[in-house]
């Protein structure tokens, strides 16, 4: 019940904690966005068909909400309809510059991995 | 942190942070929807969509709802909420099941309660009760006993680890209190106490002061006294324009310079009135200067850091100086240190003993309590055989489902914890209203406090570990496949454990109520024994002469006066004076026998003994086989003494009793080295002594053994303490015209207790009857839960076994048979747990031996009618499945699946 199983198709997996990072930057570049707006951004930007099940969306929001990196308040949305928009914090923005800079690292050393060993 | 606390918050109010999460996500599918039918889908097909993308709701939920909160801890609250909607619907089984372990529960708690305040705790009203220590003197055979006062200054002096050294007399002493006004004196009960002694117990004054460093302690320093809170409420309404003023204590005047706070009742469980300064009390006779004296306890306050461990290095090392130095003192004298409670290190023992004696009574019970708990869980467990299959195959852990009836357990257990715990209160009181009235004011409050609650709740928490563990184990053990077919599979095993539960419930139950009997006879055998004198009707008033100013010379002609008096009261019969009631703790004589030696070749031989006036035979009724009373003319010119019959025995085997008239005993020096209530011996050693008499002997109602006694005149030895006896025509009481005469001829001297014979029990006594009740009224529950117990077992077989005793019924068995059936089963659990029951009831009988009077440890009758106690109630408790099981017809089992 409580394990996440991982999503059988060709979906680009995550690699655990990127979402968190994915999702950080989506609203830094566009602003507060509702679940759906970050989900849409986050199929917009990839050019792999990257279809993300949005359902996955929710355990990283709740867990950047705690975290206080993200800040969620009801709002209408353009069609006058109520929803949950998150917005990026202070906190938020700094942890996103830390995460970055080492996922940035964490990138470079398996690249350099990738290159040093022959297929 | 805060996502602790935001996860612990959700914890506690998930209901609102799941609708939120609920309005999120349906927002959510609502946007989807929307962009799907704009980009020209249906709005059936924009649904489906929408929630293809979401992922399936419940998931996502979950999800949601995994990341919000600590999963054990939602996991832990939805079984608690889960098992209180499971106790609601089973409300029989709940109630019994919460009332039995609240019972159980309870009477831990109450008798623990008691442990903690007299053994575990400090006395309260000290500050940093942590370092609080008694110092303990041991002197070769005889045990734990006071320490002298010089001993005491030289321990005060020398120690090095301890930071003040105080002693205080552990017996509180009667004191005579004249109130201008007043017709006679009143007794209060005083403490004598050094100097430092409420300074090293961090104890400050309500009002005034307390004993100081600017207070001398010479001898000859004016007298002052701190009152107690209760004495200064009692007696004076809290007024406090007391400091200041005199107290004539023993027509001495004291000034009160201050009351103690009100939460200081003294450091032992005894409570005085007043504290006196040692060194100061001109009445008290006892010797400041004597090191072999035992003046009194002696309490101290570690040094921060210092462990007792290595105080009591010290000690020892002290102990072996003080041996050096006064070798003829102190010989042997070894000191310990032990932390401070209100049972002094010297009575520890005993009280613990007793105290694990009514744990292990009350455990028993909520033994019981545990297991009928058990039995119903496994039952339960069987119920829920396919529901915990069902969730085995869809994925659930085996550990979560054992978590899940182990917290259901402990929502039982909680109950009955908070339910024990307000019982224990009443418990309490009960326990208390089985005491007798002390002589003395003491302070037995017995304080639910931290520790007390704290080790209910343990108890509660390993108790419904114990009771629920086995079940939930065997509930999650399901094999799927099996469990989801019939559900048949570890019927067998599962019996055999809810007949082991039964069994052991009659067998601890058959254990308490043997106890509970054994001890009940031992109690009428204590109080109906004959006890070799009559109690009935006779009044007892304790006097201490000193408190009246009465000397050697003064005090004799006083008690002759006294006793004539009250002969001529009207409704008296007899009237007498005594060094002690015949029930009293007598003092103990050591005599010479001319021309005997004892076979271990010592010329000295033991006796208790007692100094009466004329009359006192005959006030008590006790029999003087031959020979004759004590006269007035008997006195020092020509010594006599009475001796009792198995006295007479011992000392002169082999003569009879009308031989030993005229025989001679020689009263050797005797010093108390523990420095109890003895008469002064000294100018009377040597004397030889003539029998004229022999008495019946007395049967001390507390040791139920015979020794040998001796009476001797007191016109021939005065002793201070007197106990007068009056015996009433009709068993009036003249406690009140004793009073009245008593303050007539003496304002100053109070009575220092009044009581009847009969209403006084020894200490030995009481703990029986304390012991009695309880193991009584756990007996009564334990026999109830054994009757549930076994109802529950029988009827579940007969539930279970419906179709074949149909089948037997179908093929022609009678009523009888199927009731044959039936009983023989239950009963054959009640034989076995009654006997194991009895089997272990016979090792606590040898257990008490010599505290049950003579009644045999495996006492006939009390066996005998436990046993057919645990047979009427086993046919009782089958008596409804019984009549189930013979209506149960051929066609019944054909329907039943």
């Amino acid at each position: 019940m409580s394990s996440e199983r991982p999503d059988r198709s060709d979906r680009v997996e995550l690699l655990q904690g990127t979402l968190d990072l994915i999702v950080l930057r989506a609203l830094a570049t566009m602003g507060p966005l509702h679940a759906y707006g970050i989900a849409a951004r986050l199929e917009q930007v990839s050019d792999h068909p990257f279809t993300l099940n949005q359902g996955t969306l929710y355990p990283a929001l709740v867990r950047l909400e705690q975290r206080g990196w993200i800040k969620g308040a009801w709002q209408k949305t353009e069609h006058n309809r109520d929803a949950k928009y998150y917005a990026i914090t202070k906190a938020g923005t700094k942890a996103l510059g830390r995460e970055a800079d080492r996922w940035r690292r964490l990138v470079g050393l398996v690249n350099k991995l990738l290159l040093a060993e022959p297929d | 942190m805060r996502r602790v606390l935001l996860r612990l918050m959700n914890v506690m109010g998930p209901a609102r942070a799941e609708r939120e999460a609920e309005r999120e996500i349906e927002a959510h599918l609502a946007l989807i929807k929307e962009d799907f039918q704009a980009r020209g889908m249906t709005e059936a097909e924009a649904q489906r969509r929408a929630r293809l993308s979401l992922g399936g709701l419940q998931q996502v939920k979950e999800r949601h709802g995994d990341a919000r909160t600590i999963v054990w801890l939602d996991d832990a609250r939805r079984d608690a909420g889960y098992g209180i909607r499971v106790l609601r619907r089973n409300p029989i089984f709940a109630l019994t099941a919460t009332a039995s372990l609240a019972i159980g529960i309870g009477a831990t708690a109450t008798i623990f309660g008691a442990a903690n305040a007299l053994l575990l705790r400090t006395a309260p009203g000290v500050s940093e009760p942590d370092r609080l220590v008694e110092i303990t003197e041991t002197n070769g055979s005889f045990g734990i006993h006071p320490m002298s006062y010089p001993n005491l200054l030289d321990v005060r002096d020398r120690a090095t680890t301890l930071e003040g050294v105080f002693g205080y007399d552990l017996n509180l002493r009667p004191m005579s209190l004249r109130v201008q006004g007043d017709a006679g004196a009143e007794a209060i009960f005083g403490d004598v106490v050094t100097m430092n002694y409420f300074t090293v117990l961090g104890v400050r004054a309500a009002i005034g002061r307390v004993f100081g460093a600017e207070d001398s302690e010479r001898l000859d320093a004016s007298p002052i006294v701190v009152l107690s809170d209760r004495f200064w409420e009692r007696r004076f309404a809290k007024n406090s324009s007391v400091v200041g003023q005199t107290l004539r204590l023993n027509d001495h005047a004291f000034t009160i310079v201050g009351v103690a706070a009100s939460d200081f009742h003294g450091t032992t469980v005894g409570s005085p009135d007043v504290w006196v300064p040692a060194g100061e009390t001109p009445f008290v006779d006892r010797g400041y200067d004597a090191r072999e004296f035992g003046w009194g306890l002696a309490g101290a306050r570690l040094k921060p850091g210092v462990s007792v461990g290595h105080a009591a290095a010290e000690m020892n090392a002290l102990a072996r100086a003080l041996a050096r130095d006064y070798p003829a003192e102190n010989r042997g004298l070894t000191l310990g240190v032990s932390r401070s409670s209100p049972i002094p290190a010297g009575l520890r023992l005993l009280v613990a003993g007793f105290l694990t004696f009514l744990m292990m009574l009350v455990s028993v019970v909520l033994a019981i309590a545990c297991a009928n708990v058990a039995g119903v869980l496994l039952a339960r467990a069987a119920a829920r055989r396919r529901e915990m299959a069902i969730r085995l195959a869809i994925g659930a852990g085996r550990g979560r489902l054992v978590r899940q009836l182990l917290v259901e357990t402990m929502v039982l257990f909680a109950v009955a914890c908070a339910a024990g715990l307000w019982l224990a209160h009443g418990m309490t009181a009960l326990l208390l209203s089985t005491l007798p009235a002390f002589p003395i004011p003491v302070d037995v409050s017995l304080p639910l406090d931290g520790r007390v609650t704290a080790f209910t709740i343990g108890v509660s928490l390993v108790t419904s570990l114990l009771s629920g563990l086995a079940p939930a184990l065997h509930a999650s053990k399901a094999n799927v496949v099996d469990a989801l077919k019939d559900g048949v599979q570890g019927a067998a095993e599962r019996l055999r454990a809810r007949h082991g539960f039964v069994v052991g419930q009659v067998a601890f139950s058959v254990l308490l109520v043997v106890t509970a009997g054994l001890l009940v006879r031992a109690l009428g055998r204590a109080s109906s024994v004959d006890q070799g004198f009559d109690p009935h009707g006779v009044e007892a008033v304790t006097l201490d002469l000193t408190l009246g100013g009465y000397t050697r010379e003064s005090g004799p002609l006083f008690v002759r006066d006294l006793v004539g008096r009250v002969r001529e009261l009207p409704g008296v019969q007899a009237a007498a004076a005594a060094f002690a009631a015949p029930n009293d703790r007598l003092t103990g004589f050591s005599l010479s026998i001319p021309g005997r030696t004892s076979p271990r070749g010592e010329s000295s031989v033991q006796a208790v003994g007692n100094i009466v006036t004329p009359g006192f035979f005959a006030t008590t009724r006790i029999e003087i086989v031959a020979g004759r009373d004590f006269n007035s003319d008997d006195g020092s010119a020509r010594p006599v003494v009475i001796v009792g019959e198995s006295a007479a025995r011992q000392f002169w085997p082999g003569a009879r009793v009308q031989d030993v008239l005229g025989r001679e005993i020689v009263w050797n020096p005797f010093i108390d080295r523990s420095g109890q209530t003895a008469p002064p011996h000294a100018a009377f050693a040597g004397t030889t002594l003539t029998v004229v008499g022999v008495a019946r002997d007395l049967r001390s109602s507390d040791a139920g053994d015979v020794r040998p006694f001796v009476y001797i005149p007191f016109q021939q030895q005065y002793s201070p303490d007197v106990t007068l006896l009056a015996r009433t025509v009709h068993g009036e009481r003249v406690a009140n015209d004793l009073r009245t005469l008593i303050a007539r001829m003496n304002p100053n001297l109070p009575i220092v207790s009044d009581r009847t014979l009969e209403e006084q029990t020894g200490p030995v006594v009481v703990q029986l009857r304390v012991a009695a009740a309880i193991a009584a009224s756990v007996g009564a529950v334990g026999l109830l839960l054994a009757g549930i117990g076994i109802y529950g077992v029988t009827a579940y077989a007969v539930a279970r076994r419906a179709r074949e005793i149909g089948i037997r019924v179908a093929v022609g068995a009678r009523r009888a048979d199927v009731m044959a059936l039936v009983i023989g089963e239950a009963m054959s659990l009640v034989a076995v747990g009654a006997g194991a029951g009895l089997l272990l009831a016979s090792g606590v009988g040898h257990l008490l031996g010599r505290f049950l009077y003579g009644v045999p440890p495996l006492d006939p009758l009390t066996f005998a009618s436990s046993a057919l106690l645990f047979i009427a109630v086993g046919l009782i408790a089958c008596y409804v499945p019984v009549r189930r099981a013979m209506r149960i017809s051929a066609m019944e089992a054909l329907r039943c699946d």
